[in-house]
């Protein structure tokens, strides 16, 4: 009987419980949605009133035209191969990093780590004008150089590296040195093989910290061409203010790889957020 | 027992410091420094002021309004995403719920998609003509061009892209939990709500003071959706101080000024950092 009464009251609980989750779940994925299907639209469509949801007809034409006329495609590989280089470089600092900081014993080196962790809440805002004038100052605006010099080292890459690193026993390292191995043997050969789990949460985040940069690269970079994605997303909707199909479209691209990669790896992401946790 | 290192130690440590102070902790000295200065890049201007950009700062109008327009933004936006990260959280923790799993994927979308490209879809949102969310309100608001709506609009698009984070971060916090606690109350007889408050809540306090503090520094530093969206209008209603220092550093290339206006914000936000974390010692000691 008591079984029955708790069914009785469980069931709207139930049922309100989906419906406030699946309320915000349309919230979370309608602005995409809504993107991709005005990115199909022409633009007579998307500025009639009597607008609807989803398409008319399904036409690539603003993608083919932004494509061609605004050479999206060349944007995204800057940003493709800015980001992966990026991501490439920041992995192995911050392996060699957190494994010298976990692994050796030296004097200052609480201090360094620390200091390197108070490095995370100094804000981006305040460095980049000092890091504006030591780039002009070496004649480096508008290089790949004064994109990727300053983003080489990441605190919290190596915070989270120092945290695998310290999970790999002595004597594993000792054995490879009785064995004669050097100092870097022992970090390529031994130590850099066992952090496959942080090399992949650093990369995902990494990536698309990078595919995210937008402030710095529009600083620097001068040179319409050598620009990336995001900086050409504000370019192209400054110059085709009046576009929306286009830049519906634009937008789209800058964001649906993002997505399928996000739905492929989804696992790794969540699993991921807890470490990413440290930079919040 | 040679854990002293050698060669690959040394250059290690040699390159964390001084890629660290290269491009760190000399900014913050070079941002001090020209303070006190009259600097302007573009005319290789450097000239010695005094407390001349300081007493500008603090006189200025524009400088409050854009410190009150900013705390009040980093406070609605960490109260929403805690209280919707708590809400959502424990829904999703109840049993009655099937497909976990799904919901946390939607839920933490918005958080990866890259921010300036996700803006301008937003843009188009709060579009008066060919907006969407106009329409599904019923309401006829010119977001973006309206003072009193523009913070408003700034402060949804934040709430929306972030509010999954927290989601994640709190499930992970209640399956951390002790299962006990819950048996227990459950054959006192504790309504949803008296678990909530009396052993959810108490048990999850560091998860919230941790996302409450991150938010908080986060959005101090909130600037792209002000320069996608509004560049600081209607008005003065949507300067938020790190747009301000962009925008008087990079529009006007007043360097000097736009230094002090930083290194403000940097011993705000470092008071707000100490602060906080004195706060969260305390708990957690309790």
């Amino acid at each position: 009987m008591q079984n029955a009464g708790k069914m009785h009251r469980e069931k709207p609980a139930a049922l309100v419980l989906n419906l406030v989750l699946i309320f915000f779940s349309i919230l979370t994925i309608l602005p995409f949605v809504w993107m991709v299907c005005s990115s199909f639209k022409t633009n007579a469509e998307i500025s009639s009133l009597t607008q609807t949801f989803f398409p008319q007809s399904l036409n690539f034409d603003n993608y083919i035209q932004v494509l061609e006329r605004f050479e999206f495609l060349k944007y995204f590989m800057n940003s493709l191969i800015y980001a992966l280089v990026i991501t490439a470089i920041t992995i192995y600092t911050s392996a060699i990093s957190g494994f010298v900081l976990a692994k050796y014993q030296f004097r200052g080196r609480r201090l360094l780590f620390a200091f390197i962790l108070l490095t995370m809440m100094v804000p981006g805002v305040v460095t980049i004008i000092p890091r504006y004038t030591m780039m002009q100052t070496l004649g480096w605006l508008d290089t790949y150089k004064a994109l990727v010099l300053p983003s080489m080292f990441t605190a919290f890459g190596i915070f989270l590296m120092r945290q695998a690193c310290m999970s790999i026993p002595d004597e594993m390292l000792d054995a490879a040195r009785i064995d004669g191995a050097g100092e870097a043997r022992v970090f390529h050969g031994i130590v850099f093989p066992q952090l496959h789990n942080s090399v992949v949460s650093i990369a995902i985040f990494q990536f698309l910290w990078a595919w995210d940069d937008y402030l710095w690269p529009y600083l620097v970079i001068r040179t319409e061409d050598k620009q990336l994605l995001s900086v050409a997303l504000n370019l192209f909707s400054g110059r085709y203010s009046t576009d929306y199909a286009g830049l519906f479209a634009a937008t789209a691209i800058a964001i649906v790889p993002v997505i399928v990669f996000y739905l492929i790896f989804q696992k790794r992401f969540i699993e991921g957020v807890s470490a990413s946790a440290v930079k919040g | 027992m040679r854990r002293r290192g050698g060669a690959l130690k040394n250059i290690v440590v040699c390159c964390l410091v001084l890629f660290f102070t290269v491009f760190v902790v000399v900014p913050i000295i070079v941002v001090f420094i020209g303070s006190f200065h009259q600097w302007n890049p573009l005319k290789g201007e450097f000239k010695f002021l005094g407390l001349e950009n300081w007493k500008k700062v603090f006189g200025s109008e524009l400088f409050w309004t854009s410190m009150g327009n900013t705390v009040l933004f980093a406070a609605v936006a960490t109260f929403f995403r805690v209280m919707l990260g708590l809400a959502l959280s424990n829904a999703l923790y109840s049993r009655l719920i099937k497909y976990k799993s799904v919901y946390r994927v939607l839920y933490y979308l918005p958080t990866i998609t890259p921010l300036v490209a996700v803006t301008f879809v937003w843009k188009f949102i709060f579009d008066p003509q060919i907006g969407l969310l106009n329409k599904m309100l019923g309401t006829d608001i010119n977001w973006l061009f309206d003072s009193r709506y523009a913070m408003v609009a700034i402060l949804i698009l934040t709430i929306w892209k972030d509010f999954g984070y927290a989601v994640i971060i709190f499930l992970g916090g209640l399956y951390s939990l002790p299962r006990e606690c819950y048996e227990a109350a459950e054959v006192d007889g504790a309504c949803a709500w008296q678990r909530f408050r009396w052993i959810t809540f108490p048990l999850l306090k560091p998860t919230v003071l941790f996302i409450v503090i991150t938010s908080l520094i986060s959005y101090f530093q909130t600037y792209i959706p002000v320069m996608v969206l509004t560049e600081g209008g209607p008005g003065t209603s949507t300067y938020l101080s790190s747009y301000l220092i962009f925008d008087e550093a990079f529009s006007k290339y007043n360097f000097g000024y736009a230094s002090a206006l930083s290194f403000v914000l940097f011993l705000f936000i470092a008071v707000m950092t100490a602060l906080s974390w004195k706060i969260s010692g305390n708990v957690q000691t309790d």
